[in-house]
């Protein structure tokens, strides 16, 4: 796992609480201005969205893509840091 | 086709919903029996096929309705959350819920899966005329702009090379096989090979490294074509394959390599290859910015330039071809050489303590000096060493013989 970010790894290690969206790895202040527009004003409501999509990883790509125009990277950061979450604490 | 005249009985449940829908009948309550369903299909579709079947223009409406039913409801918006489920599920797909926010997203997945269905049925076809050419010029602008969200399995993308026309249709088929992992796989497959195509190409030249990879094709390329193309079609074919977006160039391997124009089917494993060629070989087309890369090497008769890589010592079977620069050291002798090393500088150490050591002596004698008095004494003592005892002595008579004298 040597290519997570530090944001990544902070956010993979305790449960998300009420973090803001901008605390997704992926996630800085444009895009997160963006998901919050949207109504995505929390990070746990990404999570709701990533689960909804039964956490399929081409679906929460496009997504994020329609939603915040997030790119490919942004996405696969977004995808592997809740991803993650998911595996440690779901 | 046959599936108007298919017993109802025989449709699931969601297919008779999804087909009284497209008929426009007004459907049961959810949760009814299928039987219900059957019944209303045959009421409405039934007697319909039979009107289709009695009418003289029969062969039109049959065309609408195996339309209807081919394209199993042509316009995904227009379903109910149930349905376009459930045609989801006939393309192989478990959604998840669709609700509000994922909609959409669905929507967009049955659309190509819609049309990837309709262009896959070419697709037998095509894998039979792999190696023609196909002079698509307008299409190779227009893959390119698909390509560059797409994915390509390697087979695939290697037979498509040379297809620009049902290229964008494998395109998409490849598409939704795979992830985002290669997105620029197409764009070399459709550019290589068109030949005497205008297709606008990206500034190849100004990327070097992505030339470093896409050279291992061309040099493939230029080797086997060299006889039979012109230099332009090479040079069109490289600019097109140095694409904008470098990091999928590993994966476009395998595009370049099925020689399309000798029909040879050569399949490469991508990456392997890829290395290979790269350190061994750059290309005459893009010599003037490989020459930028390599300006050491000779021009060779083939146009491959190669690089020899420095030998590694001491490797087995690889003759030295010069010298080495260093002698071989033993132990013992680096550690005559570490004391060496040291040994000047124990000298400066000693020096240094020996000043160090005076000037202290010096402030000490200082600090007594203001306390005790007249430091002459002890100052010409310290400078004249090692006889100081004598001089002290001398120096004291001197001191006490003036002192004494004062007092007289």
């Amino acid at each position: 796992m040597s290519s997570t970010s530090q944001k990544h790894r902070d956010f993979v290690a305790e449960p998300m609480g009420e973090k803001p969206v901008m605390a997704l790895a992926g996630i800085g202040e444009v895009y997160g201005k963006r998901l919050e527009e949207k109504g995505f004003d929390k990070a746990y409501v990404v999570l709701g969205q990533f689960l909804v999509l039964k956490k399929d990883e081409e679906l929460f790509r496009d997504w994020l893509k329609d939603t915040c125009g997030a790119n490919v990277k942004q996405q696969g950061d977004c995808y592997g840091c809740l991803k993650e979450w998911c595996d440690a604490f779901l | 086709m046959s599936q108007f005249v298919e017993n109802p009985a025989h449709l699931s449940k969601s297919r008779l919903k999804s087909d009284l829908v497209a008929h426009s009948v007004e459907l049961p309550p959810v949760k009814s029996k299928k039987e219900v369903y059957v019944g209303l299909h045959l009421q409405h579709i039934g007697q319909k096929n039979a009107v289709d079947f009695s009418s003289d223009e029969e062969d039109q409406v049959q065309d609408v309705s195996d339309k209807e039913e081919d394209t199993e409801m042509p316009d995904p918006s227009g379903l109910t959350d149930d349905d376009l489920k459930a045609a989801l599920l006939e393309h192989g797909v478990k959604a998840g819920p669709i609700v509000a926010s994922t909609r959409a997203l669905y929507e967009k997945k049955l659309r190509k899966l819609l049309q990837s269905n309709g262009h896959g049925c070419l697709n037998g076809v095509e894998k039979g005329v792999l190696y023609s050419d196909s002079e698509e010029e307008e299409e190779n602008g227009e893959e390119e702009d698909r390509e560059l969200g797409s994915e390509g399995e390697k087979e695939e993308t290697v037979k498509q090379s040379d297809q620009a026309q049902q290229g964008s249709s494998q395109v998409e088929l490849c598409f939704q096989n795979g992830g985002f992992v290669y997105p620029q796989c197409f764009l070399l497959s459709s550019r290589l090979f068109p030949s005497g195509s205008q297709s606008v190409m990206p500034d190849g030249e100004s990327s070097m490294s992505s030339q470093a990879f896409s050279i291992t094709h061309m040099v493939e390329e230029m080797e086997s074509r060299r006889s039979l193309s012109t230099s332009s079609d090479t040079e069109r074919a490289l600019n097109g394959s140095n694409v904008q977006k470098h990091w999928s160039r590993s994966n476009r391997l395998d595009m370049p390599i099925v020689d399309t124009m000798k029909n040879q089917s050569l399949y490469y494993t991508p990456k392997a290859s890829s290395y290979e060629w790269k350190m061994k070989l750059t290309q005459e087309p893009v010599k003037d910015t490989v020459k930028n890369m390599f300006p050491n090497t000779d021009a060779t008769t083939t146009g491959i330039y190669a690089t020899r890589r420095r030998p590694i010592k001491g490797a087995a079977g690889r003759p030295v071809q010069y010298a080495y620069p260093d002698t071989p050291v033993s132990p013992t002798t680096l550690e005559k050489r570490e004391v060496e090393r040291r040994l000047v500088p124990i000298q400066i150490q000693i020096l240094v303590f020996l000043i160090v050591t005076c000037l202290l002596y010096l402030i000490y004698v200082c600090v007594e000096d203001n306390s005790f008095g007249p430091s002459v004494a002890l100052l010409d003592r310290f400078y004249q060493g090692s006889d100081s005892e004598e001089g002290l002595l001398l120096q004291a008579e001197t001191q006490d013989v003036p002192a004494p004298s004062r007092q007289e």
